[in-house]
């Protein structure tokens, strides 16, 4: 894949837990100062993209949820083209592709893609009310809450349960991941969590529902996060450090084996990075970092898995035997990730892999840069589905 | 007290999952079943997700199936204080013979207990005379008829 696309701004506001005395902001609001970075970032005007696109994340949270157009009318924005994903938090990633698309095929110039979510900002919940629209109706949620699905981290503990029973990944292999991200985290100055924890922390930490452990958890946080696309030859009239869309792939709704009895300790992954890599023209060994969408640090480690780094249940030893900082042999999120940078809503965090891999690929990751990161991957994983890992699936490869 | 007035998350009941529903009610699991290509579906679908047929008529389901996988809920997420007399509570995924793989709580089985690849058997809560959520617990307790 030719070098058509880019990436010429980023943007990530700060974020809150929404403690009392914290300024309290809207969805929107968190969508304009988020566009406000990546612009800055770019040297280029909101109304530089009328007649072109504007791309806006489903914001996951019911009381939050923002209509495209809604959104345009108030940035004041009259884009050509709408893009919207709802795919969790695969959506941000899902919506770079979009956006290639439409500038390859010549409709559009430029998409500028924002996400905000403040699921924090809910005044108050009654007991039983569901936090997402997706829960508030329809046989998938009928069929979980009633049983006793009481969130995504029994959801997702029940994947992990299995991947122990047929695989082998030690508490000890795990933890690893959780505070290397710390580490990160406590490099990084908007991350939410930043003092460093040790493994024997992790290992402490309360079970919430086993095998996952407190520390295994994203922190849900109210922010926004923004990026520009655009063709390359406005990237380059733009700026000398464009970060190029190099190869990308997406699996949604897959299920591994059979559909009826899923194999769930694999993830859509196993199709979309090859995809993504072999469109790049990359190897491995290329990569210069890996950003997954760790909402739990097995899910990172799956993505290594999944994304061929080595073979599937020996993501443990992997995870063992590299050093995962930023200037160790595997970076993985450099930025300290999800979990300890905090995830906006159920699905805005997955703009945050995209964001880090392109300041690290722009050279702007001060106090964690990756030493000569010319290409790195970012991952996309959004909603669950019934009984399996992730319902979306994006794999992307940047490079300058 | 049952399900309803422990005010937990209740579902809406709607001419496509009412069988579901009226069957449990009777003390049995009903799945549908597609009439061309035989797939079980669960949860209820709009179609087949193998051969996309429509036609998919309720059929009986277990009662017994195997642990696919476990966890123990030990505190409550998702705004549901509603459990937390029962915490802690084991969530399956159970493969039902004859049937699909569904989510279900396993009872009469402590933490310690359960087991991935555990045989159980669905049981009903007679005293949800309004809504019946199916369960599980393990088929060699006391009680449990085999088929």
């Amino acid at each position: 894949m030719s070098a058509d696309v880019a990436i010429v701004g980023y943007g990530r506001t700060p974020y809150s837990r929404a403690k009392p005395g914290e300024p309290v902001y809207t969805v929107d609001e968190y969508i304009a100062w988020a566009a406000e970075l990546a612009l800055d970032k770019a040297g280029m005007s909101k109304n530089d993209f009328d007649g072109q696109g504007l791309g806006v994340s489903h914001a996951e949270v019911a009381h939050t949820v923002n209509w495209s157009a809604a959104t345009a009318e108030n940035l004041g924005i009259s884009p050509q083209v709408l893009l919207r994903a709802d795919q969790g938090g695969a959506s941000a990633a899902a919506m770079l592709i979009r956006a290639a698309a439409m500038i390859r095929a010549g409709v559009v110039d430029r998409v500028l893609v924002v996400g905000a979510d403040t699921p924090l900002n809910m005044p108050s919940v009654a007991p039983g009310l569901p936090l997402s629209p997706e829960r508030t109706r329809g046989v998938y949620w009928d069929f979980q809450g009633p049983f006793g699905v009481m969130g995504a981290s029994a959801q997702f503990a029940l994947v992990l349960q299995r991947y122990m029973h047929e695989h082998r990944v030690t508490p000890e292999q795990l933890g690893k991941i959780a505070v290397s991200t710390r580490y990160h985290a406590s490099l990084h100055p908007g991350a939410i969590y930043r003092k460093p924890i040790t493994l024997e922390e992790y290992l402490g930490s309360r079970m919430l529902t086993d095998p996952i452990r407190l520390l295994d958890c994203v922190p849900i946080v109210n922010g926004g996060l923004a990026y520009i696309v655009t063709s390359a030859a406005t990237a380059r009239s733009l700026t000398d450090r464009p970060v190029y869309l190099l190869g990308h792939g997406e699996a949604n709704n897959y299920y591994h084996g059979s559909r009826s009895f899923p194999d769930i300790t694999h993830t859509g992954f196993t199709v979309a990075a090859p995809q993504a890599m072999q469109m790049a023209g990359v190897t491995h060994k290329q990569i210069d970092f890996l950003e997954p969408y760790d909402d739990f640090p097995f899910i990172a480690m799956m993505t290594i898995e999944d994304h061929g780094f080595c073979k599937k249940g020996e993501g443990g030893r992997f995870v063992e035997e590299h050093n995962l900082h930023f200037d160790g042999d595997f970076p993985l999120s450099t930025d300290g990730g999800q979990l300890s940078g905090g995830q906006p809503g159920g699905a805005i965090g997955g703009f945050m892999p995209l964001v880090e891999a392109v300041a690290q690929l722009r050279g702007e990751a001060e106090g964690r840069q990756v030493p000569g990161a010319t290409i790195g991957a970012a991952c996309g994983f959004g909603g669950i589905p019934y009984g399996r890992p992730g319902r979306s699936c994006v794999s992307i490869i940047l490079g300058t | 007290m049952n399900d309803l007035s422990r005010g937990k998350p209740q579902p809406a009941i709607t001419d496509l999952t009412r069988p579901f529903w009226d069957a449990a009610r009777e003390g049995r699991l009903v799945m549908q079943k597609c009439s061309r290509c035989g797939t079980i579906n669960f949860h209820p679908k709009p179609w087949c997700i193998e051969c996309g047929c429509r036609d998919l008529p309720w059929t009986s389901a277990g009662p017994l199936g195997t642990v696919y996988s476990f966890t123990v809920s030990r505190s409550v997420a998702m705004n549901s204080p509603v459990w937390q007399a029962e915490l802690p509570v084991i969530l399956c995924l159970v493969d039902v013979d004859q049937g699909a793989r569904m989510y279900a709580q396993v009872t009469h089985c402590t933490p310690e207990e359960i087991y991935i690849g555990m045989r159980v058997a669905v049981h009903f809560d007679p005293a949800d005379s309004e809504l019946s959520v199916p369960r599980f617990r393990p088929a060699a307790s006391p009680g449990v008829m085999t088929v």
